[in-house]
């Protein structure tokens, strides 16, 4: 039994609640200000300590950034905290040591939806899309923070991605792993990102699928916008990477270019199976 | 003739009392689901804040009954319902503050949320007997009937009447109002939509800058509406007696399960298929039974399956068949 009061004891019983939908992140507190901070890369998360909850440091002094118009890519072996090194980026929770900076502003005590506010868009590599909405609610739900008329986006979104589309009025719910995926990065297009951050966009696609969800995205860096991306299949990745960040056990392991950690026999050795 | 009727004393005795207590269940039944849904946890003191709404709606009705306020052949409770919802509000926001926010910022799990929400049943339920005492109070007024049993046997000529009483008319048309702009805000609205999302996925609602307290808040006003509207319309049919709503809670819920949780159509659903079983179990058949059958099939008792004593039980064994055969309810529940 654990000591904490509020664990998981006994929540099985879907009749009392339903703990499956629950938040399961700690996000950064409301309240919190951006500080002007001029200087460096347009979004970098820099020297991050800090874990979920109270529980362990996750994340040992880590540093991810990407700048203008580049792909930057986080690979590593399973449990590296990849994902809860974008996490962190994101607000999604609470950096003990460390600053988040986005286009010359210190946004570490900004809580995730400030962030969207700044013009941060995320797609987390797990249950990133509403499945009881439709495809169109759910790009709607992306561009909830905004006030201004959104239907440009929409056409645009559907331009890049025309099979959803098609399904606009479909549960999300019933898209295959592919189609999914487009309508969560489309939902994360809708606010017109200035950066964004993807965790693992192609997980679970079958390959021909993986390699149109990467021209997708190459797609969308060449309108602009700043991609930092965690993925599984490191070659590929690093192929199309501008940067590459090799992280192992919460810390930065490597650095470089895609191409130079393509070629560094030691990260080859490691990660890319020789 | 005689089909005719038994028809008519079937309405009479069933389907209209049915229908709206049907309406009143499902109103409860969907604030239930849509604090399951959102708030994920099953509140308990759903009954006693329907209660509490009531109340305050009883006690402006006789502000205005002594003021000589009336709304001619409608019940002045109609008037003082909006104060009665603004009463509501205040009350479950104070305690969402007060008691539930708390817990939420430690991310509480719904089991503790439960036992929580039941130790706010036993506060509402102290605080609307010190406020009100709990003997019955009469606070309906105005026409008492659309159609009365005789004015039936009148106009028609035949030997059973129908009654409809003016509540079960206000009833069921309030009912109807109520559930299409209920479904009408969370399908089509921007705010209905995104309490929708929040009840999804709540990680992913946070990422796409919708604000949970502001969810939350929103999902508890129209919960203290739906209390309210629901507690006002029991008591104007029946009476308004505060233990009676704490006894309402395991009918709506059963009407919730069996519809399926958080699925605000299954709550309606359930709501009717509870009220009808239970009128249906506790009413004697044999005036019907009369006019149907032939005379040598004619039955001796009074075909009554349960005493209206037992009504409750009825819920029960619905909850238990549905639990047993069909646990996410009729409609796929779980999520809004």
């Amino acid at each position: 039994m654990s000591s904490d009061p509020y664990s998981d004891r006994g929540n099985k019983d879907l009749s009392l609640g339903n703990a499956s939908k629950m938040s399961t992140a700690t996000p950064v507190r409301p309240g919190g200000e951006a500080r002007a901070a001029p200087g460096g890369p347009f979004l970098i998360g820099e020297n991050m300590t800090g874990g979920y909850g109270n529980g362990p440091d996750i994340l040992h002094d880590c540093t991810i950034a990407v700048d203008k118009g580049e792909i930057a890519v986080i690979v590593g072996p399973n449990g590296a905290g990849k994902s809860t090194g974008m996490k962190a980026v994101f607000g999604m929770l609470n950096l003990r040591q460390g600053h988040v900076r986005l286009d010359g502003e210190d946004i570490t005590q900004l809580t995730p939806q400030a962030r969207v506010a700044k013009g941060m868009g995320f797609v987390p590599q797990t249950s990133n899309i509403f499945t009881s909405l439709t495809v169109e609610e759910n790009l709607e739900m992306g561009a909830f923070i905004r006030t201004d008329d959104f239907r440009d986006t929409m056409t645009q979104i559907y331009d890049l991605f025309p099979i959803l589309k098609e399904k606009r009025y479909q549960a999300a719910g019933e898209l295959s792993g592919g189609q999914r995926q487009q309508v969560a990065v489309g939902r994360a297009l809708m606010t017109q990102p200035k950066v964004l951050m993807l965790d693992e966009p192609t997980a679970g696609v079958s390959p021909i699928v993986m390699d149109e969800l990467f021209d997708r995205i190459i797609e969308v860096a060449r309108t602009g916008i700043p991609i930092l991306m965690v993925e599984q299949n490191a070659r590929q990745a690093l192929e199309i990477a501008d940067k590459g960040y090799v992280l192992v056990q919460g810390a930065n392991a490597y650095t470089g270019t895609g191409k130079d950690l393509l070629a560094d026999p030691d990260v080859r050795k490691s990660f890319l199976g020789g | 003739m005689d089909l005719l009727n038994a028809i008519v004393a079937l309405l009479n005795f069933v389907v209209v009392p049915a229908m709206a207590y049907g309406s009143q269940l499902a109103l409860g039944a969907l604030g239930v689901t849509l604090i399951y849904g959102i708030l994920r946890f099953s509140n308990f003191a759903h009954g006693d804040t329907m209660a509490f709404g009531a109340m305050v709606t009883v006690l402006v009705t006789w502000l205005f009954q002594s003021w000589g306020v009336s709304l001619g052949p409608l019940p002045t409770a109609l008037l003082a319902l909006p104060f009665g919802i603004l009463g509501c509000m205040g009350l479950v926001l104070a305690t969402d503050r007060m008691v539930y926010k708390f817990y939420r910022a430690q991310k509480a799990k719904p089991v503790i949320l439960v036992i929580v929400s039941l130790g706010v049943t036993f506060i509402l339920n102290g605080l609307v007997r010190f406020i009100i005492g709990p003997d019955d109070q009469n606070f309906a007024d105005g026409e008492r009937f659309i159609i009365s049993a005789r004015t039936f046997k009148e106009m028609t000529g035949l030997e059973e009447g129908l009654a409809v009483k003016t509540t079960q008319g206000i009833t069921v048309v309030t009912a109807v109002v109520v559930v299409a702009l209920l479904f009408w805000f969370l399908n089509r609205t921007r705010t209905g939509k995104s309490m929708r999302a929040y009840s999804d996925n709540e990680d992913l609602a946070l990422l796409s800058g919708i604000n949970p307290e502001r969810v939350v808040m929103i999902t508890w006003l129209i919960v203290a509406g739906l209390a309210t509207i629901a507690g006002v319309l029991y008591g104007l049919d029946k009476s308004f007696k505060p233990f009676t709503y704490f006894q309402l809670l395991l009918p709506i819920f059963a009407s919730a399960i069996v519809g399926g949780l958080g699925n605000p159509l299954g709550a309606i659903a359930g709501g009717f298929v509870i009220a009808f079983s239970e009128v249906g179990v506790t009413y004697a058949w044999k005036k019907v039974a009369g006019y149907v059958l032939p005379e040598s099939l004619a039955p001796d008792g009074l075909i009554q399956l349960l005493s209206t004593d037992y009504k409750l039980a009825v819920s029960f064994v619905i909850l238990l068949i549905v639990l047993l055969i069909k646990p996410t309810g009729l409609f796929q529940g779980k999520s809004i």
